[in-house]
């Protein structure tokens, strides 16, 4: 194999990837930041990143949780190169109201929006353990955590979501 | 393991096996239970964070392409552009088998009987925050509400109500994500119930086997006012 077909095939697979896993990677940036602008800017420049540094995935079962850190660290520059200015969540909720829109299904709406509405720092482990299907040692790598902080941050997580949409899972009996 | 240690566990981790929770399960009912309302609404947490991804990705995909492409060397260029190409529109949905119908309502009445013992009528403010967002309203004749609670039932929050009628109490689901094309007649574990095609799904009615639910089921589906 030659130099260009070489890299064709690299280019290849790693478009393969990125096709597989982006619209998770959105998700994840999304839920990260409340912004579409900011997921969207992120993964960009996320998967800009990753192509440079391709050749040191040595395996690409592990595609996903390295791409993620990738995210995540991403996240984090855009922050230190950028100050974001606080919205007020309802603010917030509006700007994106389409994307947490979910048609005839006003249970699932709600649950967006209190998900959306969850601080950051509970917000971030739930969707890496429920969207992302990490176990909670994984969130607590991810998130330079503690395990026991993590199941904390799970807990309280849960507690708040049950809370705002005033669900009732505790059986009276 | 004892039930709050059980309950903080499955709290953090609803999905959580093993053998200490199999055996804590196996001997507490009430905390398998518990165990299986958060997996049911973990399955709902992760149907909310499955937004479409398609509704992120809303830039124009050859504008990005250009601008990172005037900012970065040709081989990132090369980059995005397999980025850029890349098409996005996965909506996920979950689907996993389902237990029928009847045994979904019966499992969630028997699952609070102490609902169904109430004699307290639930304040007007406390029942409209259960059914205003539902989008519902009851009229007159509905009948006292002593129970009025958001629950998961098969992975969507619903109303869940019990009012007293002169038989009885009867529990009320509202189920506006199920429909069914007849009324579906229940009868288990000492209740019996019918599921009946609504405006918006359907309504699922419960009492205790020896009332009769017909005429009961008539009055309670007409003072339903689903917004429509």
């Amino acid at each position: 194999m030659n130099g260009d077909e070489r890299g064709t095939d690299v280019r290849q697979r790693f478009a393969t990837l990125c096709e597989a896993l982006r619209p998770d990677l959105l998700r994840f940036a999304f839920w990260l930041g409340r912004d579409r602008q900011l997921a969207e800017d992120v993964v960009q420049e996320a998967l800009l990143r990753a192509w440079k540094s391709f050749d040191a995935l040595a395996e690409e079962g592990k595609a996903k949780s390295w791409l993620l850190t990738i995210v995540r660290r991403e996240f984090a520059r855009s922050f230190e190169r950028k100050r974001h200015e606080v919205a007020d969540l309802d603010a917030l909720v509006a700007a994106e109201a389409d994307v947490l829109a979910a048609e005839d299904d006003a249970g699932l709406a709600e649950m967006r929006e209190a998900l959306f509405r969850l601080d950051d720092e509970y917000r971030e482990p739930l969707v890496l353990q429920v969207m992302m299907g990490y176990s909670t040692q994984e969130i607590a790598d991810q998130m330079g955590l503690q395990r026991g902080a993590v199941l904390t941050r799970l807990f309280r997580a849960r507690a708040r979501l049950r809370q705002e949409l005033g669900i009732s899972v505790e059986p009276s009996s | 393991m004892n039930c709050l240690e059980f309950r903080r566990h499955v709290s953090a981790e609803p999905s959580a096996s093993g053998a200490g929770i199999e055996a804590h399960r196996a001997e507490c009912p009430a905390c398998a239970r518990f165990q299986d309302e958060l997996r049911a609404m973990d399955a709902l947490i992760g149907r909310a964070l499955a937004v479409d991804a398609a509704r992120i990705h809303k830039l124009d995909a050859a504008i990005a392409a250009t601008e990172i492409a005037a900012r970065r060397p040709r081989w990132l260029a090369l980059a995005a552009s397999i980025v850029i190409g890349i098409s996005v529109g996965l909506a996920l949905w979950i689907s996993l088998p389902r237990p029928s119908l009847a045994r979904e309502v019966f499992d969630h009445v028997a699952h609070e009987p102490d609902a169904m013992s109430g004699t307290a009528v639930v304040a007007q403010a406390s029942l409209a925050g259960v059914l205003d967002p539902y989008g519902t309203r009851l009229r007159p004749g509905f009948g006292d509400v002593t129970y009025a609670k958001r629950c998961i039932f098969e992975w969507r929050v619903v109303p869940h109500l019990v009012v007293q009628t002169p038989q009885g109490p009867v529990t009320v689901l509202l189920l506006r994500h199920r429909k069914v094309s007849e009324p579906v007649r229940l009868a288990e574990q000492g209740y019996v119930g019918v599921v009946l095609p609504a405006p918006r799904g359907s309504i699922a009615i419960v009492g205790r086997d020896q009332m009769d639910l017909d005429g009961i089921a008539r009055q309670i589906f007409e003072a339903v006012d689903w917004g429509d």
